[in-house]
């Protein structure tokens, strides 16, 4: 006999369990309408561990996001600080000619109005100093006044004397020439001589007799019996000293830059004066022109 | 009656209790959990050994799952429909038996639309208008996945 299908049997009794299930979540839906707290509270309270790693983890997304866009910025700012600098040293790089003149022709003002001369102040436009019978041109010549034999000198020290003068330029004769010939004197003897070139940036000082006391780093100074020079401007210091036979070879290391010049002093030709001369030893290379 | 071991039994069991923590577990991301709630409500539950025992298992998986999500103010709508929808795939794949793994995606891919239509519907009765989330897409997405998974591991009723 076949067991009828919804008969008390096991088969019948799981359907009418099944139909209850159905109808009582269908009951609870449409009539129950009852407060389901406690059973969120318990299971809220059982996901706990599970919230806890969700929220570690939204952290560390947020941080990583946050991290991540200020990488981003930072990188941007990067790139645009790079182009700052990259234009602001175009234009340092295009000013740095301006800004150097500009600074020693500040610098030759001071020492304008530290000298009570009547200066002429030049650009110089060409250095061949180091070519065969080279010298250094300026941009001044007769339109100016200029005249042979005025010296030339720049704020760290004598730079020569106007060889030959044109309209509008006119050529110098550097100290280091070798067919230069400048009156100097040393500072602590005394001793006056001729200063000849040498090489470039080199001269050496003739006509001192082997009696005189002679120190390396000495300073050498205009002795202005030249006519050119007044007395008392820094030409350079001594490098080496030999003793020959009536007289000493004295090696000088030119003060003023030759090769670096841009603007220079032009003296007043035949300056004719006397300045006062430091008397402190302790004078060291590049303190200035005028002691 | 469906006829498996008891080994085979228990490791449904199982599967299904850790099935069922893990939708409780991973509330806080709603499209995982919904993968996992429809896993043990239309990949497990249809293969117990009585309708009855994948009835509960599947009202279960609605009670943990409304539970976890504490944003209605009355709960039973997914579990109902969890409910109706494990019995009438348990009932197609007795009659219906799956040919092919396709197949069986199919089947499951459409029981998932019915089954979320439902659990919608009911859970609009029971508590009222509420969001649909991305859960539905997950679950679609990722139906490859634990179609495979439910289908390889569990037997479906014709290969017993």
């Amino acid at each position: 006999m076949r067991p009828r299908p919804w008969g008390w049997n096991s088969s019948g009794r799981r359907r009418w369990a099944i139909l209850l299930l159905l109808l009582g979540h269908a009951f609870w839906i449409f009539m129950g309408r009852g407060d389901s707290g406690h059973w969120q509270r318990m299971l809220g309270v059982l996901s706990a561990p599970s919230r806890a790693v969700s929220t570690r983890w939204m952290d560390w997304r947020r941080n990583r996001a946050e991290k991540v866009e200020n990488l981003d910025r930072a990188a941007e700012d990067l790139k645009r600080l790079r182009g700052r600098v990259a234009s602001l040293e175009t234009a340092a790089l295009r000013n740095a000619g301006k800004i150097r003149e500009a600074d020693e022709a500040i610098r030759l003002l001071g020492l304008k109005k530290l000298l009570p001369l009547e200066f002429k102040a030049a650009r110089i436009v060409a250095n061949v100093r180091k070519a065969p019978f080279g010298g250094m041109i300026i941009d001044q010549g007769e339109d100016l006044g200029l005249v042979q034999d005025q010296g030339v000198i720049c704020t760290d020290g004598v730079v020569g004397r106007i060889w030959s003068v044109g309209k509008r330029h006119a050529s110098v004769l550097p100290l280091d020439a070798h067919n230069a010939s400048t009156a100097v004197m040393l500072e602590r003897s005394r001793a006056t001589g001729v200063l000849q070139g040498v090489e470039p940036g080199q001269a050496e000082i003739r006509y001192v007799g082997s009696q005189e006391l002679v120190q390396v780093n000495e300073a050498v100074y205009t002795s202005g019996l030249d006519n050119v020079f007044p007395r008392g401007l820094l030409v350079g210091y001594v490098s080496a000293v030999h003793a020959e036979d009536v007289e000493l070879r004295i090696e000088v290391s030119l003060a003023a830059p030759l090769d670096r010049l841009n603007l220079v002093l032009i003296l007043p030709p035949s300056p004719g004066m006397e300045l006062q001369l430091p008397g402190t030893p302790e004078s060291k290379p590049g303190t200035g022109a005028s002691k | 009656m469906i006829q498996r071991s008891a080994s085979v039994s228990l490791q449904r069991v199982l599967l299904a209790v850790l099935c069922l923590g893990a939708i409780h577990q991973t509330a806080p991301w709603p499209g995982i959990q919904a993968v996992f709630h429809v896993l043990l409500a239309l990949g497990l539950a249809p293969e117990f050994r009585s309708p009855l025992g994948g009835a509960l298992w599947a009202a279960a998986a609605g009670w943990v799952m409304e539970g976890s999500l504490r944003m209605y103010p009355h709960m039973g709508g997914t579990a109902l429909a969890n409910m109706i929808v494990c019995l009438l795939m348990t009932w197609t794949l007795s009659h219906w038996p799956p040919l092919s793994l396709r197949h069986y995606w199919i089947r499951l891919g459409a029981f998932a639309v019915v089954h979320l239509l439902l659990v919608h519907g009911a859970v609009l009765l029971a508590a009222g208008a509420h969001g649909w989330g991305t859960g539905p897409a997950w679950t679609l997405l990722l139906l490859p996945l634990w179609g495979t998974l439910a289908f390889r591991l569990y037997l479906p009723h014709h290969r017993d």
